[in-house]
């Protein structure tokens, strides 16, 4: 309930995923682009966001597909180097969508998947985030899925405020105001 | 103050934990006469010429910028100790060395405003810069270790700015491993026959001190 206003969620939610509808529904034939008449066919499938998915779901109108971005081909290449794939263009919501998806597919090997992901990219990208010189990051920047990159944000803010205390001077910031001369008025 | 512009961040400023530091006490040798102060924290004096008297570092840096006394640098930070503290941070890889908890913040300070009263001024500046670099790096490469099983990180002796530094970026990653891990539980429970994986279960709410 705490994340109904996030705004980060909502647009995770806007995210597509391929269902076929169980039953079929009236008057709702703008869902499916090749629908004649106005209505869903059961057993035709159709492209949905996220929040509709899921509420058809537990309608139990629709059996939900497992999202482009988790199939086969991304499997295969996060495993074979987690830290370089482009997680950003495919969906960046990448881990929140995968909670949120496991339970409608029942497909149980995601959150491991999800997990084993995370945890590559967290060991080659983000431990270095402290450190990282402004000519590196813009490397692996665009990979990184919106947490990860609140991850990195988080760490450069720290980072770079540290720096700049370090490199001293006064602790008192003048107020603007009182650098304007006083023009006398005589 | 803290945590102000960013709750979920709840991050104290480089120049908030440098104020924080300013309590710590340290020794000058004064030359006035001035009686007891009678503060809040404490009392402190009475002032006499060229006895020395055991102050809070915010004091002390005051009463240096207007002349009246001279700090008497700490006992870690002579040159000899640095090194040694240096050598030993190289030495052992997976631990830090005990420093006092300000270190960063009382050096820059006394750096910055009282500079002749330090002997060997550049070399104990390299040499805390050094030992901090090492530190820090130590740090990245243990957190390269921390993994989903991870509950609870143990770091010992690190310092309050290098603390600051690192708890945003290390808060949310640990709240991100562990969200990940939650559904692993569930899933490992439903298609688990064996009881070893409801033991890995049990092992959730125990506090475990040791890194894993």
């Amino acid at each position: 309930m705490s994340r109904y206003f996030d705004i980060d969620d909502i647009i995770m939610e806007d995210e597509h995923s391929a269902v076929f509808f169980k039953v079929g529904a009236n008057g709702v034939g703008l869902l499916d682009p090749s629908a004649e008449t106005n209505r869903v066919e059961q057993g035709s499938r159709v492209e949905l966001p996220f929040w509709l998915a899921n509420e058809l779901y537990l309608r139990q109108a629709v059996s939900v597909n497992v999202p482009p971005c988790f199939n086969l081909k991304t499997r295969r290449e996060i495993q074979a180097d987690a830290a370089c794939v482009d997680l950003r263009s495919r969906c960046p919501y990448f881990y929140e969508l995968g909670c949120k998806v496991a339970p409608l597919i029942g497909d149980k090997t995601i959150g491991s998947f999800l997990l084993y992901a995370f945890m590559n990219r967290f060991k080659d990208i983000l431990s270095k985030a402290h450190s990282a010189a402004f000519a590196v990051a813009p490397r692996f920047l665009p990979l990184l899925t919106k947490e990860e990159m609140q991850l990195y944000e988080a760490a450069c803010s720290s980072m770079t405020g540290f720096k700049k205390w370090r490199v001293g001077g006064s602790r008192f910031e003048k107020a603007s105001i009182l650098g304007k001369k006083k023009r006398s008025s005589e | 103050m803290a945590g102000q512009s960013d709750p979920s961040l709840s991050m104290f400023s480089a120049a908030e934990v440098e104020f924080l530091a300013e309590d710590e006490m340290v020794e000058i040798v004064p030359n006035l006469n001035m009686d007891t102060l009678n503060l809040i924290c404490g009392d402190f004096g009475p002032f006499r010429p060229q006895m020395a008297t055991s102050v809070p570092l915010w004091l002390a840096v005051a009463l240096k910028k207007r002349g009246k006394c001279t700090i008497r640098s700490p006992q870690w930070m002579s040159v000899e100790n640095l090194t040694q503290v240096l050598e030993a941070e190289r030495d052992s890889p997976a631990q830090f060395q005990p420093l006092p908890f300000h270190y960063v913040e009382i050096s820059r300070l006394l750096f910055d405003n009282a500079r002749d009263d330090i002997p060997d001024m550049y070399m104990a500046r390299s040499l805390i810069e050094d030992i901090r670099d090492v530190r820090f790096h130590k740090f990245e490469t243990g957190l390269e270790k921390i993994s989903s099983s991870t509950h609870v990180v143990k770091l010992k002796n690190l310092s309050a700015m290098e603390v600051n530094i690192v708890r945003p970026f290390f808060v949310r990653a640990l709240q991100a491993f562990a969200k990940h891990d939650s559904p692993q539980m569930i899933h490992h429970q439903q298609d688990a026959m064996s009881s070893r994986q409801t033991h890995v279960q049990d092992d959730g709410p125990r506090r475990d001190l040791r890194r894993r």
